[in-house]
């Protein structure tokens, strides 16, 4: 979506000679620090004029750590799952034109090349739209930013009056995507009409969703973006101060962040009579402590006045919010599209999506897929085209059973339904919600009660404890479910934790208690014959609940190797060396450790 | 160092605002690797905030904790991805490999800390353990791992914590994430 | 004048001050929620979830909603019974109900509102007047009130005889073990009569409970 000549200008850089290294939080954690030390070493033993240039994540996890060689001349290569070691090898060899190794090129100049990015699905069905400069800029150069457009939407909003601003957002239809998918004008325009000489805007950094990080990838790859939104955010309601609120867990997405804001401040764009506009405003990355519950307004504004837990609303943040001030609180992924739609316009954005929700959005494809990653595609894609097409489908032998969408509040769509097209409105009416766009995939070796079970035991652990319907109501319901998957549920368990799960869905005070059952509920709406199994046959269709299956070894295929009664931790497995050996089930603890270590496939469970 | 002078050290210089509660916990956490009673007990006088409302913020958050940690803390991932992809096994065999039982985390020797942790955002390396010395100087990141290639990586880091040598043969089984990259 | 707003409690239209809460509305229209976390001016942080009324169709806590112009508001009916009686059951879930050594017994308001919702799961010792030395079990007599549903204001102790469960008893373990320690054993009341006692109405008597009995608090 950039001009070609400031992409290619990006590319390849002013040598004419750029080899790119992502350095996020996840290529990190997959040895991309090793990969950029053996690149900079190979550069000056090779005595290249090249720039080692670091930038964020493209969202292609499945490829961690990548490299991407671009020399003037030449189309630029991505190579993926680079081991240390590959790195002098594949330098030379793309010096000397050889480029079969790539995975893929930037755009083809021979019909011979690896195929390029556009020919790709992963890629091909993908809208960069936000995230168009996630992996290709560095993140912590904010002269990179202004290059892509940066901070062109903060000059055009600052010409503009407040009204017309709110009204621009409105034009757009850009909708909250952090959850619930409230329009993100409507909380401006109420923060607005509020007479109050001191406003605050909010950047929700806080992303606590286990399978969801695309806010991380994307503040950590294009930590301008956010700022921008924040500033035009600021602007509009005529708000002085903004904080950025992210986990201190995620340091390199705070000092990122931490550097936009202080490069911007410099540059201008932030402090006093901001680019002679007579607007002031500064921000602060606030870097919380960490509790999932902070991703709810109330709790995130008590979290940065040093306390804890939310509280009833209304009254809502956007006219008694942080020390009881005008608060607009939105997320990283909504600020970033605020400022794209100001730098890119308004026609741009309303080419995507559908008739209620437009635009495209995020989604982190995690679980039982071929390629792992943070996709952006139009809102109302398609469940399948997302998870088989981009996410390439299970891994061979597999079978997706559900998705599950949105985390801990989400809910899981079986297969039956992957026609789904994703917008806020479908999602919820299927019992799922878009969240944050956490999406995983389950496969059939998955058992869904257990599923349910995970998510109601994480939030049972977040659960603030302040009312009562989340605080007793999930233990009871993790009581229920541990009841069922370890062989001792009735039916009347099941229609109890029904009722209990609708009860604590309406009565709960915040959003976390309100979404909380969705876990159970949703299951229990597509999935009701995998409990009734457990309750009814005692079985796991899945052998997935511990309490429910056994250990078998088969006589057949035994040759009393003795290498399952090494491993076994508990000294469950009998028998001596060339005889047939059998499991003791009264003291299998059901680790599956002897699984794994059987050379001869001779154990089962059942 | 005393906490209660380095409490009065931290409040003159960041003040003592309501607000700034979380700001100092988390000063005294990176100093001490975790509040001493005496730290919770002087902020409460000095910020005139009472001893529970200080403890209901110190338990509330994830990052505090009240007691010492081991040498190494090891955190299983136990995100969605992971949690599908076999953590709680491996979380299971690592606790059982240096024999911590009834909801213990560290260790008797105090060398090692083994915790359950939230998603780390590595999703395609799934399951993921992240050991950290308690010091924070060092941050090492294993994927992919089964039942027993665990149990025999939190055995390499219990000798490691017992020794002084060096951390080769972690390191190469695992990845290196030192934040020295800039 | 005081700036005020229109609002209907089960269609009775009532006005109040803009800045009030819907139970305010609902009082001054003469209605009533049960209400149990919620201290006016000292508390109002809206945790209990009981006192949950519907809005305009939306469930919320009556204690801490404002008002709104010409909101609808209503009291009862089936939906709200059952999130009220879920809620107070989850806190039942977590409370140990000795109410024979309770000194909140005359002035309880879980008692007031379990009462009102019908809850079962409330020992006959939380309707009897009879306490401390009073108490039949204190003079060796096997009154079966800890471990029996109330319901029948204990109208057998209450004349002095010894309850013998008619109406049934109680499910939750936990209350057998405390009545077991904290009376039967305390008193040294004869296990063989609490046993035959028990018989007497209760065909379908669970072992477990007979073995706490018998055995004196864990089986």
């Amino acid at each position: 979506m950039l001009p070609q000549a400031t992409l290619r200008k990006i590319l390849y850089g002013s040598k004419g000679f750029r080899i790119r290294v992502p350095i996020a939080s996840c290529t990190l954690a997959a040895g991309a620090e090793e990969v950029y030390r053996r690149v900079r070493r190979a550069v000056e033993e090779l005595k290249l004029d090249a720039e080692v240039y670091t930038v964020g994540c493209t969202g292609l996890c499945f490829m961690d750590p990548w490299i991407e060689i671009a020399k003037e001349g030449q189309p630029p290569a991505l190579y993926g799952n680079v081991k240390p070691d590959q790195v002098p090898q594949i330098l030379k060899r793309y010096l000397e034109g050889d480029l079969s190794g790539a995975t893929a090129v930037r755009f083809k100049t021979d019909s011979r090349d690896p195929p390029s990015l556009d020919e790709l699905d992963y890629w091909r069905l993908q809208t960069r739209y936000v995230s168009r400069n996630c992996g290709l800029i560095n993140p912590e150069s904010i002269e990179d930013y202004v290059e892509t457009g940066g901070y062109s939407g903060l000059k055009r909003a600052l010409s503009m009056s407040r009204e017309k601003v709110i009204e621009e957002v409105k034009a757009s239809g850009l909708r909250g995507r952090g959850g619930a998918g409230f329009p993100t004008w409507f909380k401006w325009k109420v923060a607005y009409e509020q007479k109050s000489d001191v406003k605050y805007v909010i950047c929700n950094g806080d992303e606590g969703d286990p399978g969801a990080f695309m806010n991380r990838l994307l503040a950590e790859s294009d930590p301008h973006r956010v700022l921008e939104g924040l500033i035009i955010a600021g602007y509009a309601i005529g708000a002085t101060k903004g904080f950025i609120f992210v986990r201190a867990e995620k340091p390199l997405m705070a000092d990122r962040l931490e550097k936009a804001v202080n490069d911007a401040r410099r540059a201008g764009f932030l402090g006093k009579n901001i680019l002679d506009s007579g607007f002031d405003f500064d921000v602060e990355v606030y870097r919380s402590a960490g509790a999932f519950v902070c991703g709810e307004e109330t709790a995130l504004i008590a979290a940065i006045e040093g306390r804890s837990r939310p509280r009833q609303r209304p009254p809502y943040p956007a006219t008694s919010g942080l020390w009881g001030k005008p608060t607009v609180i939105n997320n990283v992924e909504t600020l970033a599209h605020v400022a794209t739609i100001f730098q890119s316009g308004v026609a741009e954005f309303t080419k995507y999506g559908t008739e209620k929700s437009k635009g495209t959005k995020m989604f982190c494809v995690t679980g039982a897929v071929k390629r792992t990653g943070v996709y952006e595609v139009p809102v109302g894609t398609k469940i399948k085209t997302l998870v088989f097409d981009i996410a390439g489908g299970p891994p061979e032998g597999r079978k997706v059973k559900a998705v599950q969408i949105g985390g801990p509040s989400g809910g899981c769509i079986p297969a039956e339904l992957m026609d789904l097209e994703m917008d806020y409105e479908s999602l919820q009416s299927y019992g799922a919600i878009m969240g944050s766009g956490g999406l995983v995939v389950i496969d059939d070796g998955n058992c869904m009660v257990d599923v349910a079970k995970f998510f109601t035991g994480f939030t049972l652990a977040e659960s603030c404890g302040k009312c009562l319907p989340c605080r007793v109501g999930m233990k009871q319901l993790s009581n229920i479910l541990e009841k069922i998957t370890s062989g001792t549920g009735t039916i009347d368990d099941i229609e109890l934790a029904q009722e209990l799960g609708e009860s604590i869905a309406k009565s709960s005070l915040c959003a976390l208690g309100g979404t909380a059952p969705n876990p159970i509920l949703s299951t229990l709406r597509y999935f009701k014959h995998e409990y009734v199994e457990h309750v009814v046959n005692r079985r796991c269709p899945a052998k997935v609940c511990a309490k429910l299956v056994k250990y078998v070894i088969d006589p057949a295929l035994c040759r009393g190797c003795i290498q399952c009664a090494k491993t076994c931790p508990t000294g469950a497995i009998s028998g001596s060396p060339g005889e047939v050996h059998r499991v003791r089930e009264e003291l299998c603890a059901k680790c599956g450790q002897c699984l794994i270590a059987c050379p001869f496939g001779a154990i089962r469970k059942v | 160092m005393d906490p209660r002078g380095f409490v009065e050290s931290v409040v003159s210089r960041i003040g003592t605002d309501r607000s700034k509660l979380i700001n100092i916990l988390q000063e005294v956490q990176r100093t001490f690797r975790y509040l001493p009673r005496e730290s919770l007990e002087e902020v409460s006088r000095r910020l005139g905030v009472s001893l529970a409302e200080v403890l209901n913020v110190a338990t509330f958050y994830h990052q505090f904790r009240l007691e010492p940690v081991g040498k190494y803390v090891a955190y299983v991932c136990f995100g969605t991805a992971c949690y599908l992809r076999g953590s709680s096994e491996v979380y299971e065999a690592m606790r059982r490999a240096v024999g911590l039982n009834d909801g213990k985390t560290t260790t008797e020797d105090g060398s090692l800390t083994i915790e359950k942790a939230r998603c780390f955002g590595c999703c395609s390396l799934a399951p993921v353990v992240m050991v950290v010395s308690s010091d924070g100087s060092e941050r090492y990141v294993h994927g992919k791992l089964t039942p027993i290639e665990s149990r025999r990586l939190i055995l390499s880091y219990k000798s490691r914590a017992a020794s002084t040598a060096g951390f080769g043969s972690i390191a190469a089984a695992g990845y290196s994430e030192k934040d020295t990259v800039r | 004048m005081v700036d005020t707003v229109r609002v209907y409690v089960n269609g009775v239209q009532v006005e109040v001050p803009r800045n009030a809460f819907v139970i305010d509305a609902v009082e001054k229209a003469g209605f009533r929620v049960p209400v149990l976390c919620y201290l006016e001016g000292l508390f109002e942080e809206a945790t209990c979830r009981i006192c949950v009324v519907l809005v305009n169709g939306r469930v919320v806590p009556s204690c801490r909603f404002p008002v709104s112009e010409e909101a609808k508001i209503v009291t009862e009916g089936d939906e709200l019974t059952r999130y009220r009686r879920t809620n107070l059951e989850l806190l039942l879930s977590t409370h140990r109900v000795k109410c024979w050594s309770c000194i909140r017994k005359s002035n309880c308001s879980l008692l007031e509102v379990s009462k009102q919702l019908g809850i079962e799961g409330l020992p006959v010792c939380s309707e009897c007047p009879l306490i401390g030395d009073e108490c039949l079990i204190t003079k060796g007599e096997p009154c079966l009130g800890p471990l029996t549903v109330a319901g029948c204001s204990a109208e057998c102790p209450r004349y002095g005889a010894p309850c013998v469960g008619c109406r049934g008893y109680l499910s939750d373990p936990r209350i057998w073990e405390d009545a077991t320690v904290e009376l039967y054993r305390k008193y040294r009341v004869d296990v063989k009569e609490i046993e035959a006692t028990m018989k007497f109405f209760w065909s379908n008597l669970p072992e477990r409970l007979r073995e706490v009995v018998t055995k004196g608090g864990k089986p």
